[in-house]
């Protein structure tokens, strides 16, 4: 291998500096640049920096961003999350291996093109599975489709290189909104963004494109709305590229001569355009007032989403004509650091990030703290497989963030303010350091400092001490609490962690009065939560209903039911440190200490619904697998329990089931619950010990050597019955060639040969494969 | 001053002390692993845990700071529990032998890899000092010895056995025609007690040597008049030289054993009248026959009923062991009930009433795949065996020496100060309770010491004791969560990583993870 050149590294150190906390980002610049660590490059770095070998090697393989070998030109993030696993992504993933030829433990195509990695959740759990090549996402992943996602992606390589730049535009009177969030793009609205576009340029139309926040409804994606002065709003879902053309011919008219002439040259081959004869876009019309909507909106509250779908994200203007930074402006001006504190209080604002400690006492806490130099740091590194809310949060109401995290710093008099966003939202970041970036140049911040960290993979950066040692620049190992960071934080200074969401409610407690807020919800859990609805419901959506709805008009009234007439059967709420709240408790309200009462708990708020086809011993098998594969290792409880427990629920899936072993995995769940050193290990056993409490005749039937929800492979077997036609479909798509069809007779299966992935079953136009 | 409350015994403490602190000042035992005394918590191994009332769960109380009031308890049974349960954990990802096999099977548990090392090294000295740790009569069973421990012979799955066996005789014989006084050990104390043993076969003479190094004064009555018992009646002189019986017998003796020779126990003098004059008795007289009930003491299927780890017979303080307790004719076993009546006599004498524990608590590694083999091999003579030619006593010193050199090496270095041993055995952790991924054994060396990773526990001890050192390189960790692991940063040698703190490095891991190559156990 060639040497690399070094130079690079002398450059990003004297951008970065050379102490240890900057590590992280120095990390980062490196791979930024050789695509991954060269080993030459990091000795460089001890070299140069005040940073020890033993850094740099413990911090360099702690975080799963770090290569230490060479990547391909692209990188492809296959998302694991829960959803994806439940909608198939290991299949998806061993297809895209497969077709590009990796094998055993490499990770790049012979070609160097591609690099495949496994992550924990992309946060894009309604486009189910998903991956991200590079910044671009794709969801709705087949086996089929995913050749044709990465052609797709090289073609787009090409045609961003030649794209122009928009010419600035005149005063426009209609405007076009269309929302560009992660998962939107991933759903095809930059193509659309492009068709509309064009479809302007070329129609000679006048009006304002606008790239607005999430509309909650991912499910309706691509979303375009089209307000103009006269004619009111419409809303388009499920738009194509094609429609566009369509779509503003119906509301908007070309202006001026010329481009009236354009407008007939250019259409001329095509067909006439009117209300009538374009008949296909009454379809995708979404009518706010049809009862499907009102079922989806009406149980909803928005308060953090309350700009939903009508601002453009960065537009700070805007953000100040709607009473943005209204809540700031009071803490500075009309209210003392007291009135604040105890208007949080009687708010009843408890942390969003999943343990529900109130809000007002931590900010009290590090408030009353005795020190020159206090902290205060936004958690974004929300990374649980199944949750996306604050991923949404950032890239449409990232002044929202900044304005409660700039109210929480005036309040406990905090100088520095960090927000920790992990890597795998590259929408976010920028969006959030350009929304920074405006507000100091408006000088909105006064003499707040403010920056974004960026997380490098590792989702126990989400408990508050690892999240702390990993701004630090060090491995994300928690540390035993107390003290906890309200005391001993950053540089062992005070320092206010809260979560994303609970910052971003801050702006409108303090602009509406705690009383609106604390209207809302329950006794001891007050105002609303943003979910992210996903799994086997109708509509998987970014959803924020207020505290007390229960799960099932969640699940029926905000979801839209179950997904083809399956049988609702259980809700995860709360990710890998939560549980399964089995049908018959799904009269449970949202309420912190009612969840946990169930046996799950609020977590940072996935709700992932499961059908009677899911299997809660693979569920719990699941979770835990991501679990002790995030963690860090440090304490013995969970570095060893979780991996003991994985082994005992893949012996379980895998009908090696012997009696005894519930006992001794519930005894082995409560000793890492109870002893664990953070939040991690102590919440790592839940999805397991609630499962086993709700669900425990299934994991009994797998002891007995039956999946009764028929998914584990080792324990079903596929075969064909007589409603076989012979189309010999099965036997194509097999991928293990495992069924002898002769055509037109009855189809067999090698049960040996079979993997029992199910291809047969879905290409079976005559429902002949059965699974037993 | 502030004050708390340790298993409601009110302690004072100075701010910024942990319970750990504290609890020891106060002489509670709390166990840990990761624990670096004077030095910031890493509450990595999680077994010091203990009970904060108002905290829920269990805290460290290494990592967990004094505060004002607080209440601590340090042995309630949640406590021991999860103490236990870290240790299980913790098992279940070590992998390693504590004792090697060979050890594990001698019934007499004789040290016999530290035997093999200074063998393998010329110290026949050492060796024999090592060897009459656990057996008085090693040349006898030099020759005679049924040796299990070869049976059980790591290195037998590679080609055979180590001669283990004649080994242990040819450094015995060589003591004892050296030309010096053979090596006996220098006895403890005068404990003021005394213990009479009935017979002198190899149980009784074991039984009077153990006694004798613990201090307690030891008559030996035997109702013939030669030490030796089925050793000198059953054996002819071609399978055991009389002088070396004797030899050994003499050094039995020279341990001021008083021999009372055509003293028959039931005859000329009575049990009663030996607890009369006597603090306990041993009986080791050997196969009873038919119908005999020797003393009156219970008999069971023509055996003396005994209790299985002190040897006590139904009548108090009267013990008993050798081929009188046993089915099988075994004299290894003999030598070993010896000591271990020795031993229980001891804690009796002493006031303690539990009983000794006949085996050391020890985990094990099972068999080895193909590449650990190697791993092993690679460390060790790979020569064959000698040949079978060689007649006990015959061996000559190069070839003993290569010969014990093929030893695999495989017990631990710090199988006498691994404090997760030490914790395991007074915790009755269960090696066996889980069943982890078993991991592949590998050794690293380096800096004068043996790295072996799957004995490690990640507490990270060595890591912060290099960087204490300003070892430029040092030791650092690599990767996370269950994958985790102790190296010298960029892959370097340990030579590298550790230029100055190997040694201290070595001391400070509380397993046999990191040790020094040559560390006598």
């Amino acid at each position: 291998m060639a040497e690399p050149d070094l130079t690079h590294v002398d450059e990003v150190v004297e951008r970065l500096g050379r102490s240890e906390d900057a590590l992280i980002p120095l990390l980062q610049a490196i791979q930024a640049r050789y695509r991954y660590l060269p080993e030459q490059a990091l000795r460089r770095l001890c070299e140069i920096a005040d940073i020890t070998p033993a850094a740099v090697e413990s911090v360099s393989t702690f975080y799963t961003q770090f290569r230490l070998r060479p990547a391909g030109r692209h990188t492809v993030r296959v998302c694991h999350g829960t959803a994806c696993h439940v909608k198939g992504a290991p299949l998806v993933t061993d297809a895209l291996c497969k077709h590009l030829g990796i094998e055993g433990d490499e990770d790049t195509d012979s070609e160097g093109v591609f690099t495949v990695e496994r992550v924990a959740c992309l946060g894009c759990c309604s486009l189910a599975p998903v991956m991200q090549i590079d910044d671009v996402t794709f969801g709705h992943l087949t086996t089929e489709s995913i050749t044709r996602s990465l052609d797709d992606f090289l073609e787009l390589q090409k045609r961003r290189a030649k794209q122009r730049r928009r010419r600035p535009g005149t005063p426009r009177e209609a405007e076009i909104r269309i929302t560009l969030d992660s998962c939107c793009v991933a759903r095809g609205t930059r193509d659309v963004k492009q068709a509309i576009d064009k479809a302007l340029a070329d129609l000679g139309i006048d009006a304002k494109v606008k790239p607005v926040s999430c509309v909650n409804m991912c499910h309706e994606t691509p979303l375009v709305e089209i307000v103009t002065p006269d004619d009111g709003s419409h809303l388009y879902a499920q738009v194509r590229p094609d429609d566009v053309r369509a779509i503003l011919g119906r509301h908007l008219h070309p202006g001026g001569v010329l481009a009236k002439a354009r407008r007939t040259a250019s259409t001329a081959l095509e067909h006439l355009l009117t209300d009538d004869a374009w008949e296909p876009v009454t379809r995708y019309g979404l009518d706010m007032s049809t009862q499907r909507a009102s079922s989806f909106w009406d149980p909803q509250v928005l308060l953090v989403t309350e700009r939903a779908g009508r601002s453009d994200p960065l537009d700070l203007r805007e953000y100040l004509e709607t009473g943005g930074f209204e809540a700031l402006r009071k803490c500075r001006e009309d209210m003392s650091a007291e009135q604040v504190l105890g208007e949080i209080e009687r708010s009843g604002l408890r942390g969003r990030g999943g343990a529900g400690f109130p809000t007002a006492e931590k900010w009290r806490e590090v408030a009353e703290a005795d020190s020159d130099v206090k902290y205060v740091v936004c958690n974004g590194d929300e990374g649980d497989p199944g949750a996306f809310m604050d991923r949404m949060i950032l890239e449409s109401y990232p002044y929202s963030v900044i304005e409660g995290i700039a109210a929480a710093a005036q309040t406990i008099g905090a100088g520095e303010a960090i927000l920790y966003i992990r890597q795998e939202y590259p929408l976010a970041i920028p969006r959030v350091r350009e929304a920074i970036s405006h507000c100091e140049q408006e000088g909105l911040l006064g003499d707040l400092k403010m920056r974004v960290m960026e997380g490098a993979g590792a989702f126990v950066c989400g408990e508050e001490t690892a999240l702390l040692e990993s701004i630090m620049g060090r491995r994300g190992n928690p540390r035993l609490r107390p003290p906890y960071p309200s005391r001993s934080g950053l540089w062992g200074r005070p320092t206010l962690v809260n979560n994303v969401e609970t910052f971003a409610l801050v702006p409108w407690i303090l602009r509406n009065g705690a009383d609106e807020f604390a209207k809302l919800g329950t006794e001891h859990s007050k105002g609303t939560k943003v979910f992210a609805l996903a799994g086997k419901v109708n509509r998987n959506a970014l959803i924020e209903v207020p505290m007390g709805i229960t799960l099932r008009r969640v699940v029926h009234e905000v979801g839209g039911g179950i997904g083809e007439g399956k049988r609702f059967k259980a809700v995860q709420v709360g990710g890998p440190s939560g549980g399964c709240v089995p049908e018959s408790l799904a009269d449970t309200p949202v309420d912190y200490e009612a969840l946990v009462h169930v046996g799950a708990m609020m977590g940072s708020g996935g709700l992932v619904v499961l059908d009677e086809d899911d299997c809660m011993v693979e569920i719990a098998r699941y979770f835990l697998e991501f679990t002790q594969d995030q963690s860090c290792g440090k304490c013995t409880f969970c570095r060893v329990g979780t991996r003991l427990m994985l082994r005992m629920l893949e012996r379980l899936c895998g009908g090696e089931g012997a009696d005894g072993d519930l006992r001794e995995l519930e005894r082995l769940g409560h000793s890492i619950r109870d002893n664990s050193l953070c939040g991690l290990g102590k919440t790592a056993p839940n999805p397991v010990l609630s499962t086993l409490e709700h669900f425990r005749d299934e994991y009994e039937a797998h002891i007995r050597g039956r999946c009764p929800a028929k998914q584990c492979t080792a324990l079903i077997t596929y075969g064909i019955n007589d409603n076989c036609i012979g189309c010999t479909r099965c036997a194509q798509d097999c991928p293990a060639d495992a069924i002898v069809a002769r055509p037109h007779e009855k189809h067999e299966i090698d049960t040996e040969e079979c993997i029992r992935c199910g291809a047969c079953r879905d290409v079976c136009p005559a429902d002949a494969v059965e699974v037993e | 001053m502030p004050s708390i409350q340790i298993d409601n015994h009110q302690v004072e403490f100075k701010p910024g002390q942990t319970v750990l602190e504290v609890a020891r000042g106060l002489g509670v035992n709390i166990p840990t692993l990761c624990h670096l005394p004077g030095k910031p918590a890493r509450t990595s191994c999680m077994v010091c845990l203990v009970k904060v009332v108002g905290q829920e769960g269990l805290m460290p109380s290494c990592g967990t700071v004094c505060e004002d009031r607080m209440r601590v308890f340090t042995n309630t049974p949640e406590v021991l529990e999860a103490r236990g349960n870290a240790l299980e954990l913790l098992l279940s990802d070590h992998l390693g032998d504590c004792d090697a096999p060979c050890t594990v099977a001698c019934p007499a548990g004789l040290d016999i890899p530290q035997m093999l090392r200074y063998i393998g090294q010329g110290k026949l000295r050492e060796a024999i000092e090592v060897i009459k740790t656990d057996i008085p009569l090693p040349a006898v069973l030099g020759r005679i010895c049924s040796a299990p421990c070869e049976k059980a012979c790591r290195r037998a799955a590679a080609d055979e056995a180590v001669s283990i066996m004649q080994l242990k005789g040819y450094a015995a014989e060589a003591d004892l025609t050296g030309g010096h006084r053979p090596y006996t050990p220098k006895p403890a104390a005068d404990t003021g007690r005394s213990v009479a043993v009935v017979g002198a076969g190899p149980a009784g003479l074991s039984a009077a040597w153990h006694l004798r190094r613990a201090g307690h004064a030891c008559t030996i009555f035997e109702r013939r008049d030669q030490p030796g018992g089925m050793l000198r009646y059953a054996l002819g002189e071609d399978r055991l030289p009389r002088r070396i019986l004797h030899a050994e017998a003499d050094c039995v003796r020279d341990m001021e054993v008083e021999f009372r020779f055509g003293v028959e126990v039931g005859k000329a003098v009575s049990l009663e009248e030996l607890l009369g004059s006597f603090d306990a008795v041993f009986v080791g007289v050997g196969r009873l026959s038919e119908g005999s009930r020797p003393f009156g003491l219970d008999v069971r299927d023509g055996k003396v009923s005994v209790a299985r780890d002190s040897l006590l017979t139904s009548r108090a303080r009267v013990f008993a062991g050798g081929d009188v307790v046993r089915a099988r004719r075994m004299t290894v076993r003999s030598v070993a009930d010896g000591k271990a009546a020795a031993a229980s006599i001891g804690l009796m004498l002493a006031g303690d009433n539990t009983d000794a524990p006949r085996r050391q608590w020890s985990c094990h590694m099972g068999r080895l795949g193909e590449q650990e083999m190697e791993t092993f091999l690679n460390h060790a003579n790979r020569v064959a065996r000698i040949p079978g030619a060689a007649q006990p006593g015959e061996l000559r010193d190069s070839l003993a020496r290569s010969e014990a050199r093929r030893c695999l090496r495989c017990d631990c270095r710090k199988k006498s100060s691994c404090k997760l041993r030490l914790h395991s055995a007074e915790y009755e952790a269960s090696p066996r309770r889980f069943h982890g991924d078993r991991r592949t054994y590998t050794r690293i060396d380096g800096a004068g010491v043996v790295y072996e990773p799957t004995k490690c526990i990640k507490c990270g001890v060595c890591v912060r004791v290099a960087a204490e050192h300003k070892e430029p390189l040092g030791l650092t960790f690599v990767g996370r969560g269950f994958d985790v692991r102790v190296q010298v940063p960029f892959g370097e040698p340990l030579s590298k990583g550790l230029k100055t703190a190997a040694r201290q490095c070595a001391a400070a891991c509380p397993t046999g993870a990191l040790a020094m190559r040559d560390e006598a156990s």
